[in-house]
């Protein structure tokens, strides 16, 4: 991957560094990685980081006029190249504010100097707790109507409050009548100005990220749940939870990654089992596994669902009974053919196998989302179908747990479902929870303000229930991260339409993207979804590019040999 | 505020619209949003359409990342508002199929469907189109809605004026093949003459709103409207109208400037050709002054304000080319409808029902929806919605009489009808909550508890007969008419109303506010001692709004 004689310079710099110095530079490397910013020059030492400013509009609306012109403004940001991440305070996660550094807020004032619905939570956050923001660097845009006399209160009453809270105000409040357009680009462009000018962070390098503790095994994270949503409306037939998971250490990953979760056995029925053996739940228990208290084993570290008829038979010989050759959970083969007592119950325990965790593609971007901090995006129906259909109905499904819960998870890198050079043009088709890596993706690149065009495919059943992330997606489509975004919503109509029937549409468009150099990625469902996603990709490479079928195949086989296109499918 | 000569922002819409096409075609293809564009919202209404969403899903939507709940009210033009039973049938599949299933009869006598998403309109308007409905200028800076008396007693001269509301319609529609280009796939002819002598590109500067009333009957609120036309009537004989204008309820809160006002008597005109005419020149003198810089401004009120009601008829009479004669005399006595069986001059019967704040649904005690479309299916009924949100089943044959009655007593309609309390039946409330953008507090889904609750009060007082008129308004734009009723409720903040009192029962005298922002409990106590006040000291059949006046507000 490297020239030669970078390789060379590298391969020196390895070859003269102590053990010391070369665990320090893994680290430094993967900081450096896990911010998504590059690598200073390597011959000046400690030089600054070409850092992004990191920027947050946030609109409060009632009307919708703060939301409409948040968004005409953050399009102006990115034409002018400038990052500025767009967010309805709606939706905003009000533990996030100590924690931003440049922080624009939108906010009109209602009838009596009331704060309008949508901020209402943010504006009695703020008032009612001391968030520290003395880091926070913030400006305001009130928006009101001077027909009333408590003109931009809610403005003002925001401004005063960051102020008290430690906040500096970077450039004066703006306050606009109901002719807004004229006085909010005034302040824009000063926003603009300060966004623009040259970053002014500190000449240190980004810190070193810690060093896995075991270079060969997995490194396990503790997250703690701290949002848990369902993201379909009420009516529809599907269940996807967008989980937000927070970790004390930083963790180290890319858009593309995946993590892994090992889920959680009923509590009900850990207790059931425990109650059919008379076994004791706080007895330590050491099997070839792990070392814990029977509860804890028969909870986070062994399979208890649905168990291999191997594990069957080995019990039916452990405890000397007649056993057909089948699969079933532990608490029914208890049931039905009981252990003696407790004791042989330990010896069960040794039979079991571990749990296996399950894997779920990361939905959030360290650019964006901070690196303690990983999203998720879970359907029910397929844990439905993956583990209370295949396990039985054992293990927790993520989206029932609340909020404070934690998990144990694993980063699983992907190999070669990455994004490719910022520039770079990507095609992204990710119905249902295929948008997850999607997600990231956008998120990280609006983030990094990497000039790379972007088009989304996405699909789910109805419009209005199951656009999943559908706030997000129109601010990346307004401030035109994403260049092109179609959809196709398969019950909306008499005919069932999905994305690949939205590819076949843009056939023209897509082959030229391609052409251009694009990367297609596909993420989803394995069957039908990816499949006929990539027959629709070689009929329009066939049809648009006058190709024959082996020609089609072998044009998509290449690129699939240049990385250009790539799945994560399951 | 905004300079004299500084257009509002819906002037350049309109003017820039190309026929009020604007971009909603595009609009309607955007498949990332239940929404339109910004500029389209406003040129949709003059299509009969406002794009709203669901208020009360707000929060919940924005938690899971979703846009606001957008969708649609459509509102049908109905001159007069008469409708076949064939239409009726028609209306209850679009309803059902396309929108929440309620019909709602509005308070200028037409029918409104809410919550059609943005993929249900066109299908919605090409159903309507296929029964010979059409929601042309329901909405809009256009003349809306021509309201006419629903009140059969006198039908030979009903159906005179029935005909005179269509052709006030019909004058006044917009020429633009718009609303047949984008709902209906009319092709586009690039080159169609689409000159609009009236409207011109610009529109008027407001909504416009005619009625035209038949005494001694103002169920129609003539005085409330920009135009307001009363039929004169001698000897059973049609002579002409007096013509009155500049009536318009809307007021913003704290806006000193703007005000309800009842219309000005400007005379009176005996042939058709003469009423058309001044109607239309009314309108272009609107056209041409009205306020385009302050759209709270903007109704023919302010322009008669600023023009007085002389200089209006003056310019009046000069478009016309001939001069108004002295009003004739009129005597409005009652405003309500005529509940239950009515029989015309020719024999022919009709039954008013009573359908609370007009809303049309099926409910377990009262399935009025499916009483409504059986009455329907057995083609013996015409419907024709009154401006108090009723429905009269109209020209029902003597020897059918007996199936419809039949029907009536089947599904409980008569039974709710004779049963429900005076004041409830006089009772008006608009929409607001959950879907009106405008709404500041509830009324149709609050209302009728609240009447619940009153209701003993007025019996304490043995009140219970009285028809007093009482209306509800989530916001001070009066669609529900509150300032034009014996108690007037205006919302200024969720749960808490401005009471208005001291207005007629016939519509000639506005309400005064009373107590300002008051809650449910305060509203209960003030009613009760006004009841106690009023049930004491009232002369002989003084009505409330009267005494209320006299005692309360009159040299206050």
């Amino acid at each position: 991957m490297l020239e030669a004689a970078k390789l060379k310079q590298w391969d020196e710099l390895i070859g003269t560094a102590s053990p010391e110095e070369l665990i320090w530079i893994n680290g430094y490397l993967s900081g450096i990685v896990a911010r998504g910013a590059r690598a200073p020059e390597p011959t000046t030492e400690a030089a600054p980081a070409v850092a992004v400013k990191k920027a947050h509009l946030v609109f409060g609306t009632e009307t919708g006029n703060a939301r409409k012109l948040a968004g005409r403004l953050a399009a102006a940001a990115k034409k002018k190249g400038i990052s500025l991440k767009l967010s309805g305070l709606d939706q905003y996660r009000l533990t996030d504010l100590p924690k931003e550094d440049y922080f624009f807020v939108v906010i009109s004032t209602q009838g009596e100097g009331e704060p309008p619905l949508t901020a209402k939570k943010f504006y009695e956050h703020i008032h009612a707790t001391q968030p520290d923001l003395s880091t926070l660097k913030f400006s305001v845009l009130a928006l009101g109507d001077t027909a009333y006399p408590l003109y931009c209160k809610t403005g003002e009453d925001v401004q005063q409050r960051f102020k008290a809270l430690g906040a500096t105000e970077i450039i004066p409040m703006q306050k606009c009548d109901v002719d807004y357009d004229a006085d909010a680009d005034t302040w824009f462009e000063q926003v603009a100005k300060l966004l623009s000018a040259p970053a002014t962070v500190s000449a240190t390098a980004p810190a070193p990220a810690p060093v896995a503790k075991k270079a060969s095994g997995k490194k396990y994270y503790e997250g703690t749940i701290v949002a848990n949503i369902n993201l379909n409306d009420r009516g529809s037939n599907r269940e996807t939870y967008h989980i937000e998971l927070t970790t004390e250490e930083p963790v180290v990953y890319e858009p593309g990654d995946t993590i892994g979760i090992v889920p959680r056995n009923r509590a009900a029925v850990v207790d059931r089992i425990l109650a059919l053996t008379g076994a004791d739940g706080e007895q330590l228990v050491t099997t070839p596994k792990a070392s814990a208290s029977i509860r804890e084993l028969l909870t986070i570290h062994l399979n208890i669902c649905y168990l291999m008829t191997n594990t069957v038979k080995k019990y039916a010989a452990l405890t000397a009974q007649d056993i057909p050759d089948t699969r079933m959970d532990l608490v029914d083969l208890l049931r039905i053919y009981p252990v003696k007592d407790a004791t042989v119950f330990t010896e069960v325990l040794s039979l079991l196998l571990p749990v296996a965790p399950r894997l779920y593609s990361i939905a959030s971007s360290p650019a964006a989302h901070g690196e303690n901090e990983i999203h998720i995006t879970v359907a029910k129906d397929r844990f439905l179908a993956e583990d209370e259909q295949r396990f039985g109905l054992c293990s927790e499904f993520l989206g029932d747990l609340p909020t404070g819960s934690t998990l144990n998870f694993y980063i699983h890198k992907s190999r070669n479902f990455k994004l490719p050079a910022p520039d770079k043009k990507i095609i992204m088709i990710g119905p249902g929870t295929g948008v997850a890596p999607f997600r990231s993706f956008l998120a990280e690149r609006d983030a990094t303000g990497a000039g790379g065009e972007n088009w989304f495919f996405f699909g789910e059943q109805y419009f209005e229930k199951d656009f999943l992330y559908q706030t997000e997606m129109q601010a990346f489509h307004q401030t035109g991260v994403l260049s092109r975004l179609d959809l196709a919503f398969s019950r909306d109509q008499a005919e069932r339409r999905y994305v690949q029937h939205r590819m076949l549409q843009q056939a023209a468009d897509l082959y030229n993207w391609i052409e251009q150099g694009a990367h297609i990625y596909v993420s989803g469902v394995k069957d039908p979804m990816s499949k006929e996603v990539e027959q629709t990709l070689l009929q329009i490479i066939r049809e648009q590019g006058g190709k024959t079928t082996e020609e089609a195949t072998a044009f998509l086989e290449q690129l699939r040999k240049e990385n250009r296109y790539e799945k994560d499918v399951y | 505020m905004k300079e004299k000569n500084n257009l509002s922002p819906v002037e350049r819409i309109k003017t820039s619209s190309d026929g009020l096409r604007g971009t909603l075609k595009e609009s309607l293809h955007d498949q990332i949003t239940g929404a339109i564009r910004e500029d389209d919202q406003s040129l949709i209404k003059f299509h009969g359409m406002y794009q709203q969403d669901d208020r009360d899903r707000r929060e919940e939507r924005s938690a899971k990342k979703l846009e606001w709940l957008y969708s649609f009210m459509i509102r049908l033009r109905l001159p007069g508002g008469l409708i076949t039973p064939e239409q009726w049938l028609g209306i209850h599949h679009v309803a059902g199929e396309h929108s929440t299933g309620v019909i709602k009869i509005t308070t200028r006598q037409t029918v409104q469907l809410h919550g059609i998403l943005k993929s249900h309109i066109k299908p919605t308007i090409q159903a309507f189109n296929t029964l010979n409905l059409d929601s042309i200028a329901a909405c809009g800076d256009v003349n809306r809605n021509v309201m006419c008396s629903a009140h059969p007693g006198q039908s030979a001269i009903h159906e005179q004026v029935f005909a005179f509301a269509d052709k006030i319609s019909t004058l006044a529609l917009p020429k633009t093949r718009a609303y047949y280009e984008i709902w209906l796939d009319e092709e586009q002819i690039a080159d169609r003459k689409e000159e609009d002598p009236l409207y011109q590109d610009r529109y008027l500067p407001r909504k416009f709103k005619i009625a035209i009333a038949i005494p001694p009957n103002n169920d129609v609120d003539v005085f409330t409207n920009d135009i307001g036309l009363i039929a004169v009537v001698e000897n059973n004989e049609l002579k002409g109208f007096n013509i009155a204008a500049g009536g318009g309820l809307s007021a913003t809160h704290g806006n000193a400037a703007t005000y309800p006002r009842l219309a000005s008597m400007l005379g009176f005109v005996d042939t058709e050709e003469k009423v058309l005419k001044a109607v239309y020149e009314i309108m272009t003198i609107q056209r041409d002054n009205g306020n385009r810089a302050d759209r709270k401004l903007a109704r023919l009120k302010y322009t008669i304000d600023r023009m007085g009601v002389d200089g209006l008829k003056e310019e009046l009479e000069k478009r016309c080319g001939f001069k108004l004669e002295p009003a004739r005399p009129y005597t409005f006595a009652t405003r309500k409808d005529q509940y239950g069986w009515q029989q015309n001059h020719a024999g022919n019967w009709f039954y008013t029902v009573f359908v609370e704040n007009g809303r049309v649904l099926d409910e377990e005690q009262l399935p009025l929806k499916t009483a409504l479309y059986e009455i329907a299916q057995t083609g013996k009924a015409n419907f024709r919605f009154t401006g108090n949100q009723n429905v009269i089943l109209s020209d029902v044959r003597d020897e059918d009489k007996p199936l419809v009655d039949e029907l009536l007593e089947k599904f409980g309609i008569a039974g709710h009808t004779e049963r429900a309390g005076a004041l409830r039946k006089n009772a008006m409330a608009c929409v607001a909550f959950n879907t009106c953008p405008l709404a500041l507090a509830e009324a149709q889904r609050y209302l009728p508890s609240l009447i619940s609750k009153i209701e003993p009060l007025l019996e304490k007082y043995n009140l219970q007969e009285e028809e007093i008129t009482l209306r509800m308004t989530g916001c001070p734009n009066g669609c529900g008419r509150s300032p034009a009723a014996e108690i007037g409720l205006i919302g200024t903040a969720y749960g808490e109303y401005n009471l208005h009192i001291g207005g007629d029962r016939i519509g000639e005298r506005l309400n005064t506010k009373y107590k300002d922002s008051q809650n449910e409990e305060q509203l209960l106590q003030t009613l009760d001692e006004l009841f106690h006040t009023y049930v004491n000291e009232r002369k002989d059949s003084e009505n409330f709004g009267d005494f209320a006046y006299q005692k309360w507000i009159q040299g206050k």
